[in-house]
C-alpha cells in the first residue's frame, strides 16, 4: 500500500477546504471548509499511523477532532450571536478591526 | 582720600540717588524726591571739585591715573575690567557735568511740580547724570560703551517721559534706535582696534597704537569711521540727526541736560579722548571735519524756518556741536572742549528760559503764537537775551571766545581747512539770525492773548482742556501726562537761582581761556593732549582780525534779525515767497525724514511682511512641515493597507506565508 | 551626588503624584527642585576652573554588549547650564503652584520627569545615555502642551512631535554609525562614552554625514530657521509655566549637543560646514528679528526672538574660536534666565488686557503698574544685549570670535542687535506706553508675581555686574571642546590673519 496515494487525497480535500475558506463569504461554509482541511489532516495522519504500524498518528487525530470541536462550537456561537444582533452574516462586512 | 577714590564717590552719589528715588517712589511727598535728587548730584559735584583738586596735587607728568574695582570679563585675551581714568579731560567732563546738572535739577524741582511722574522724573535724572558721569569717567572700551549705552537708554526713558503721549514714545523710540546704531558703530570701531592692540584698556590702547598701526592703515582708519559713527548717533550729527529735534518731546529740563548740555556732548569727548588714534588716521579726522562743518551750516538753515520755539534751540543745538566736533576732529582739543563747557552754560540757560515762556503760554511752544512777553517775563527776557548773546558769540560773552578759538585753530592749520574757517564764520551770522529772530519774535510787539491775561490779571493762561502741543489732542494730567501745574521763572525761586548761575558763567565764562591773555585751560588740558600731533600756529594777526571779524558778523547778525523780523516785519515773509524751493527745503528739514523713511525703514517693513506673509506661510509652513507632515502620513497610510480587517485576506496571507516558509525549507534540505 | 541632583525632581515629583492631593504634588515638587538648585550652587561654589577634566565622575557600565555606560560627569560646560535648569524649573513650578491644575499630580509629576531628564542630558558624558535622556525629556512636555493647552494643542503637539521625532530618530542612526564606525576604526570594543568616541579620529567623509544627522536633531531643538516651523503653534499653546521652562532651557540643549558632541568629537566636519552653519545662526538671526518686529502676538515676538537669539549662539559656536564659544556657552545662559521671565511678564500682560496677547489689545499698561513697568523695561534692556547687561558681554564675545575669523560674517551679525532693539522696544512701548487698549484694566504686581520675578532680576543683574563667574570657570573646558576643531580651521586661518 503507498501512502502516496492517501497523501493526494488529503491533499486534494485540504486544497479544496483551503480554496472555500479563501472564496467563500458565508461563515458557515467558511467553517464547514475549515473542517474539511482539519479531516484532510486527519487523514494524512492516520495513513502515516499505518505506514510506520504505531499509533501515534490515531491519537493525534483524536485530538484534532476535539480541538475542531470545540473550535467549531465557537464559531457556530459567534454566527448565531451576529444573526441575533441583525447583522449581515458575510465575513468581508466584519471589518471593524481595520487599521 | 585720593583723586581715583573721590571719583569713584562721583559716580556712586547719583547712582545711590537713584536707588533711593526708585525704591521709595511713591512714599516721597511733596518736592522731596526734586529736593533728594538735586542733593545726590550736589554731592557728585562736591566730589568732582574735590578729584580736580587731588588732580591738581599730582605732577603734571602723573595726572593720568587709573583705577579698577573688578573685572567684568577676563577670559581668552578680552580683558574688560571695570576701570576708571582719572585725568585732565575726563575731571574736566566730570565738573561741567555734574555741575550744570546740578543746577538743572534745582530748576527741575519747581518746573515739574505737581506732576504725577514727579519721583519717577528725579529717579531716571539722577540714573542719567550716573551714566554720562560712567562715560566720561570709563578707562576702559567696553565700560566706555556701557556708560555710552546707558545714556541712550536713560534719554529714552525720558524722552518718553509722557508716555501716554504717541508723540513722545515714537519720538522716544527712534532716538533709541539710531543711538543702538550708534553703539553698533562704537563695538565694530572698538574690534578693528582690539584686533591689532590686543586689549580693551584705553591707555594700553593708546600706547600701544603707534607700534601697531601705520599712519592711515586700512584698521584704525575703519576703526575710526565707526567710532564716528558713534559719535554722529549720539551727537546729532548729519545723517543721523533726526531723532534731535524730535527729541524735544521731552519734558524741558530733558532737553537742557541731556540734549544740550551733556550727552549730545559725548560724542565730542569720544573723538577727544581718542585722539591718539585718530591722529593715525587723518582720513578719519577729515570726515570728521567736513560733517561737522555741514551740520553746522544745515542746522543753521532749518533753525531759520522752524516755528516750534524748542526745535528751534535745538537746532541750534545741532549747530554749535558742529563746530564742536570739527574742531576736535582737526585738533582743536582745548577750543572745542572750551565750546563745550561754554555751550552746556548757554544752551541750559537758554533751555530754562524757554521752559518759562511755554509755561505761560500754557503749554504752547508756536512760535507763531507768541508775542510781547517783554513786559510779562522780564527775568525770562533777560535770560533769553544773554543766552542769546553768548551762543551768537557777542564779546565779552564766553561764547564769542570759544567759538572764535576753534575758527582761529582751523584758519592756523592752513590749507583746505579755511574752507572751515569760511564755513565756521558764515554758520556764526546764521547763529544770530536765528537766535536773534527767535527772541525778537517771542519778545517784542504786541503782547499776545496769554501774555496780556498775565499782565491784566496777573495769573497764568491755561487752555480749557489740556492738549497735546505737537498735534493737539485732547489729553489728562493723570500718570503719564503733564500735570497741570504751569511754573515760570518769575514766580519760583530755584528756577530763578539756577538760571543766574547759569547766566552769570554764560557772562564771564570766557574768562578761562582767554586767546593770549589767560591760558588756564590750555595748561590744564596740556597733560592729556601733550602728545597731540595735530598742530597749529595762528599769527597774532591772524588772531586779532579773527577777533574783529568774530564781533563784526554777530553784531551785524542781530542788526539783521532786528531789521528783518521787527522793523520791517513783511520783509520775511516776502523774502520766503520770493526763494521758495529753499525756504520749502529748509521748512522740510532738508528732507532727512523722508530718505531715512525711504532708504531704512521701509525696506525693513517691507521684509518684515515678506518673512511673515510669504516665507513662513509658503515655505515653512508649507513645504517643510507639510512636506514631513505629509511623507509620515503617506509612508503610515501605506502600511496601514495590510490592516484591512479582512478576513479572508488574513486567512489568505497565513497561508501564502506557511507555504512559503514550508517551500523556503524545503527546497533547502 | 550627581546622581541624586538627577533623580531628586522626578524621585520627588513621583511622592507627590503617589500621595495625590491638590497643593501636594505640587509643593513636593518645588522642593524637589529646590533641593537640586541648592546642589547646583554648591557645585558652582565649589568649582575649580581650572583644569579641563570632569569632576564628580560616576561611571558604570550599564549595557556591557553593547558598550553603553551610565557615565555622568561635571565640566565648566555644563555646570552653568545645569543651574540655569535647576533656577528656571524652580521658578516656573513657583509659578505654576499658583494656578489650580486639573489632575495636579500628572501635572507635577511630567515636569518632575522632565526636569531630571534635562539634567541628565547635561550631565551625560556617554552617548547613548545622552540620547535617552534627550528623547525622554520631549516626551513629558508633549503631554503637557496636549493636556494643559490652550487653543489649537493637538495640531501644534502633533507638528512638535513628527518634527522632532525626526529629527531625534536621525541622530539616533547618527549616533549608532558613531559608535560602530569609530570601535571598527579605533579596533576598540564598542563603547559609546564620549571620550572614547573622541580618541577615536574618524576620517572626513564619515564625519561628515554624521554631523549632518546630528545638526538636524539639534537645530530643530533650538530651534534654527529653517526647521523652526514647529514654534508658533507649540509656544502657543503651551501653558505659560510650560512655555518658560521650554524655551528657556530646552532649546540650550541643542546648542550644548554641538559643544560637547558634536565639535569634539567630528572636528574635521565641523569645519567643513562652517560657513553652512553660520549661515544658517545668520539667516536665524534676520528672519527671527524680521518676523519678531511684525508679529501682533506677544508670545510669538517673544519666540522669534529666541529664534534670533540662537541664532547667535549657533554663530558664536561655528566661529571656532575661543571667544565665540565663551560668548556662546555665556549667552545660553543669559538668554535662558532673561526669556522665561519674559514669558511670564507676557501672561501678566495678557491677564491685564482682558485675556488677549494680541498687543493691538493692549497699551497703556504702565498707568497703574509702575514696578510691572519698571521689571518690563529692565528684562527687555537685558533682552536686546544693552551694554551694561550680561547677554551684551556674551554677544560681544560671539562678534569678536566671528570678527576674529568671518570678519563678514560678525558684520552682518550687527544688524541683529539693531533690529532686537526695535523689536523689544516696539513690544514695550505698544504694550506699557500710549494710550489704554479696548479692555486693559491696569493694575500692579501682586506680591507673588513678584516673588517669581524677583529672583530672575537679582540673576539678571548678577551677570551684568559679574559674568566673569561663569566666564572664568568656564574657559579650560569650552577652549578644550573646541581646540580640535579650532586647530583645524587655523591653517587657513593663519593665511588668512597676514
Amino acid at each position: 500500500m503507498t501512502i502516496g496515494w492517501y497523501l493526494a487525497v488529503s491533499a486534494l480535500i485540504f486544497a479544496i477546504g483551503a480554496g472555500g475558506v479563501l472564496v467563500r463569504r458565508n461563515p458557515l461554509v467558511v467553517l464547514l471548509c475549515l473542517e474539511l482541511m482539519l479531516n484532510a489532516a486527519n487523514l494524512a495522519l492516520i495513513g502515516f499511523a499505518r505506514m510506520w504500524g504505531n499509533g501515534d498518528g490515531q491519537v493525534f487525530a483524536l485530538i484534532v477532532m476535539v480541538v475542531a470541536a470545540c473550535e467549531v462550537t465557537v464559531g457556530l456561537g459567534l454566527i448565531v450571536a451576529m444573526h441575533r444582533r441583525r447583522l449581515p452574516i458575510d465575513v468581508d462586512e466584519m471589518r471593524e478591526l481595520q487599521g | 582720600m585720593s583723586a581715583t577714590t573721590a571719583a569713584w564717590l562721583v559716580l556712586a552719589a547719583p547712582l545711590a540717588g537713584t536707588i533711593a528715588i526708585g525704591a521709595l517712589f511713591n512714599r516721597l511727598p511733596g518736592r522731596s524726591a526734586g529736593w533728594i535728587g538735586t542733593g545726590s548730584i550736589a554731592v557728585s559735584f562736591v566730589f568732582a571739585l574735590i578729584t580736580l583738586y587731588k588732580l591738581q596735587q599730582q605732577a603734571p607728568a602723573h595726572r593720568e591715573l587709573t583705577s579698577t574695582l573688578w573685572t567684568i570679563a577676563g577670559t581668552v585675551g578680552v580683558d574688560a575690567r571695570a576701570t576708571i581714568l582719572v585725568d585732565p579731560l575726563s575731571v574736566l567732563m566730570i565738573c561741567v557735568v555734574a555741575g550744570v546738572s546740578m543746577l538743572i535739577h534745582l530748576y527741575s524741582i519747581s518746573y515739574l511740580q505737581g506732576d504725577r511722574g514727579y519721583s519717577r522724573f528725579f529717579a531716571y535724572l539722577n540714573f542719567f547724570v550716573f551714566s554720562m558721569l560712567l562715560l566720561v569717567l570709563a578707562g576702559n572700551f567696553l565700560l566706555l560703551i556701557v556708560g555710552w549705552a546707558f545714556v541712550g537708554a536713560a534719554s529714552y526713558m525720558l524722552i518718553s517721559f509722557w508716555y501716554r503721549r504717541t508723540t513722545a514714545t515714537s519720538a522716544g523710540m527712534k532716538a533709541f534706535v539710531i543711538n543702538v546704531l550708534g553703539d553698533i558703530g562704537l563695538v565694530l570701531g572698538t574690534f578693528f582696534i582690539f584686533r591689532h592692540t590686543h586689549t580693551f584698556d584705553l591707555l594700553a590702547s593708546f600706547h600701544a597704537a603707534p607700534h601697531v598701526f601705520a599712519s592711515g592703515s586700512g584698521d584704525v582708519t575703519a576703526g575710526c569711521l565707526l567710532l564716528l559713527v558713534g559719535a554722529f548717533a549720539k551727537s546729532a550729527q548729519i545723517p543721523l540727526h533726526t531723532w534731535l529735534p524730535d527729541a524735544m518731546e521731552g519734558p524741558t529740563p530733558v532737553s537742557a541736560l541731556i540734549h544740550a548740555a551733556t550727552m549730545v556732548t559725548a560724542g565730542v569727548y569720544l573723538i577727544a579722548r581718542m585722539h591718539p588714534l585718530f591722529q593715525l588716521a587723518p582720513a578719519a579726522g577729515d570726515v570728521g571735519a567736513i560733517i561737522g562743518a555741514l551740520t553746522l551750516l544745515i542746522a543753521g538753515t532749518i533753525g531759520l524756518a522752524a516755528t516750534d520755539l524748542k526745535r528751534v534751540i535745538a537746532y541750534s543745538t545741532m549747530s554749535q556741536i558742529g563746530y564742536m566736533i570739527m574742531g576736535v576732529s582737526i585738533g582743536a582739543y582745548t577750543a572745542g572742549l572750551f565750546h563745550l563747557m561754554t555751550h552746556a552754560f548757554f544752551k541750559a540757560l537758554l533751555f530754562m528760559a524757554a521752559g518759562s515762556l511755554i509755561s505761560a503760554m500754557g503749554g504752547s511752544q508756536s512760535l507763531d503764537r507768541m508775542s510781547g512777553w517783554r513786559r510779562a517775563l522780564p527775568f525770562t527776557f533777560a535770560a533769553f537775551v544773554i543766552g542769546g548773546l553768548a551762543l551768537t558769540g557777542v564779546p565779552p560773552f564766553s561764547g564769542f571766545f570759544s567759538k572764535d578759538s576753534i575758527l582761529l585753530f582751523a584758519a592756523g592749520r592752513g590749507g583746505w581747512h579755511w574752507a572751515l574757517y569760511v564755513a565756521g564764520y558764515l554758520g556764526a551770522f546764521l547763529t544770530g539770525l536765528y537766535t536773534f529772530r527767535m527772541i525778537f519774535r517771542a519778545f517784542l510787539g504786541d503782547p499776545c492773548p496769554e501774555a496780556l491775561e498775565l499782565i491784566d490779571h496777573g495769573h497764568l493762561f491755561h487752555p480749557p482742556a489740556p492738549t497735546n502741543p505737537a498735534n493737539g489732542e485732547i489729553e489728562d494730567t493723570d500718570v503719564g501726562f503733564p500735570g497741570p501745574d504751569h511754573v515760570i521763572a518769575e514766580r519760583a525761586l530755584p528756577m530763578r537761582v539756577a538760571m543766574s548761575v547759569l547766566a552769570l558763567l554764560a557772562t564771564v565764562g570766557g574768562i578761562v581761556a582767554i586767546p593770549n591773555t589767560t591760558r588756564w585751560l590750555d595748561h590744564f588740558l596740556a597733560p592729556t593732549f601733550a602728545d597731540s600731533t595735530l598742530l597749529s600756529h595762528p599769527s597774532n594777526g591772524l588772531l586779532y582780525f579773527g577777533l574783529a571779524l568774530g564781533t563784526v558778523v554777530s553784531l551785524v547778525s542781530i542788526a539783521t534779525a532786528y531789521f528783518v523780523w521787527v522793523a520791517r516785519p513783511a520783509l520775511a515773509p516776502a523774502i520766503a515767497a520770493r526763494a521758495r524751493p529753499l525756504t520749502t527745503l529748509f521748512e522740510n528739514k532738508w528732507y532727512f525724514d523722508e530718505l531715512i523713511d525711504a532708504v531704512v525703514v521701509r525696506p525693513g517693513a517691507w521684509f518684515g511682511r515678506f518673512a511673515q506673509n510669504t516665507f513662513e506661510r509658503v515655505i515653512v509652513n508649507g513645504v517643510l512641515i507639510g512636506g514631513t507632515t505629509g511623507l509620515v502620513r503617506a509612508g503610515s497610510a501605506l502600511v496601514r493597507g495590510t490592516q484591512s480587517g479582512m478576513l479572508r485576506l488574513y486567512a489568505g496571507m497565513m497561508l501564502v506565508g506557511i507555504a512559503g516558509v514550508g517551500l523556503y525549507f524545503l527546497l533547502q534540505s | 551626588m550627581l546622581s541624586l541632583l538627577i533623580w531628586l525632581p522626578a524621585a520627588t515629583a513621583l511622592v507627590g503624584a503617589i500621595a495625590g492631593g491638590r497643593r501636594t504634588p505640587g509643593v513636593l515638587a518645588l522642593l524637589g527642585s529646590l533641593g537640586a538648585l541648592g546642589m547646583a550652587i554648591a557645585l558652582i561654589a565649589g568649582f575649580n576652573g581650572h583644569g579641563d577634566q570632569l569632576t564628580h565622575v560616576i561611571d558604570v557600565v550599564w549595557i556591557r554588549s553593547l558598550g553603553v555606560h551610565y557615565k555622568i560627569g561635571l565640566d565648566g560646560l555644563n555646570l552653568f547650564l545645569v543651574a540655569l535648569t535647576t533656577f528656571v524649573f524652580s521658578l516656573s513650578l513657583l509659578a505654576a503652584n499658583r494656578r489650580d491644575w486639573e489632575r495636579p499630580e500628572t501635572f507635577y509629576l511630567l515636569l518632575g520627569v522632565a526636569q531630571s531628564a534635562v539634567l541628565g542630558a547635561f550631565l551625560a558624558q556617554d552617548l547613548a545615555l545622552f540620547i535617552g535622556f534627550f528623547d525622554l525629556m520631549l516626551i513629558p512636555f508633549y503631554l503637557l502642551t496636549g493636556i494643559y493647552g490652550g487653543a489649537g494643542r493637538v495640531v501644534a503637539t502633533t507638528k512638535l512631535v513628527i518634527y522632532t521625532m525626526v529629527g531625534s530618530l536621525l541622530m539616533l542612526a547618527g549616533a549608532v554609525a558613531l559608535a560602530v564606525l569609530a570601535s571598527q576604526h579605533s579596533g576598540q570594543p564598542l563603547n559609546f562614552t564620549y571620550s572614547a568616541l573622541r580618541a577615536a579620529r574618524l576620517g572626513g567623509p564619515t564625519q561628515d554625514w554624521i554631523f549632518l544627522l546630528f545638526a538636524a536633531a539639534f537645530l530643530v531643538k533650538m530651534p534654527a530657521f529653517p526647521l523652526h516651523g514647529w514654534m508658533p503653534d507649540g509656544y502657543r499653546a503651551m501653558p505659560v509655566e510650560v512655555l518658560a521652562i521650554f524655551s528657556g532651557v530646552l532649546s540650550k540643549v541643542g546648542a550644548y549637543g554641538f559643544l560637547a558632541i558634536v565639535l569634539p568629537i567630528m572636528p574635521q566636519a565641523s569645519v567643513h560646514f562652517q560657513t553652512l552653519m553660520l549661515l544658517i545662526g545668520l539667516a536665524s538671526i534676520l528672519y527671527g528679528s524680521a518676523m519678531a518686529f511684525t508679529q501682533t502676538n506677544a508670545r510669538l515676538i517673544v519666540g522669534y526672538s529666541s529664534v534670533a537669539q540662537l541664532g547667535f549662539i549657533t554663530m558664536g559656536i561655528f566661529a571656532l574660536a575661543p571667544q565665540g564659544a565663551q560668548g556662546a556657552v555665556l549667552q545660553m545662559v543669559n538668554h535662558g534666565i532673561v526669556v522665561a521671565p519674559l514669558f511670564m511678564i507676557v501672561a501678566l500682560l495678557s491677564a491685564r488686557a482682558g485675556g488677549s496677547e494680541d498687543i493691538r489689545d493692549m497699551g497703556g499698561i504702565a498707568m497703574r503698574a509702575p514696578v510691572l513697568a519698571t521689571v518690563f523695561l529692565i528684562v527687555a534692556f537685558a533682552a536686546l544685549a544693552m551694554p551694561g547687561s550680561g547677554n551684551f558681554v556674551g554677544e560681544v564675545l560671539i562678534l569678536l570670535g566671528l570678527f576674529k575669523t568671518k570678519m563678514v560674517f560678525s558684520i552682518v551679525a550687527f544688524t541683529g542687535v539693531l533690529m532686537a532693539s526695535v523689536y523689544m522696544l516696539r513690544v514695550f512701548i505698544r504694550t506699557m506706553h500710549n494710550r489704554a487698549g479696548p479692555e486693559v484694566a491696569s493694575r500692579e504686581l501682586s506680591w507673588r508675581d513678584a516673588l517669581v520675578l524677583v529672583p530672575f532680576l537679582g540673576v539678571i543683574a548678577l551677570f551684568a555686574i559679574y559674568p566673569q563667574l561663569e566666564l572664568s570657570r568656564a574657559q579650560s573646558s569650552v577652549t578644550s571642546s573646541i581646540s580640535a576643531a579650532a586647530s583645524s580651521a587655523a591653517p587657513a586661518r593663519a593665511v588668512a590673519d597676514r
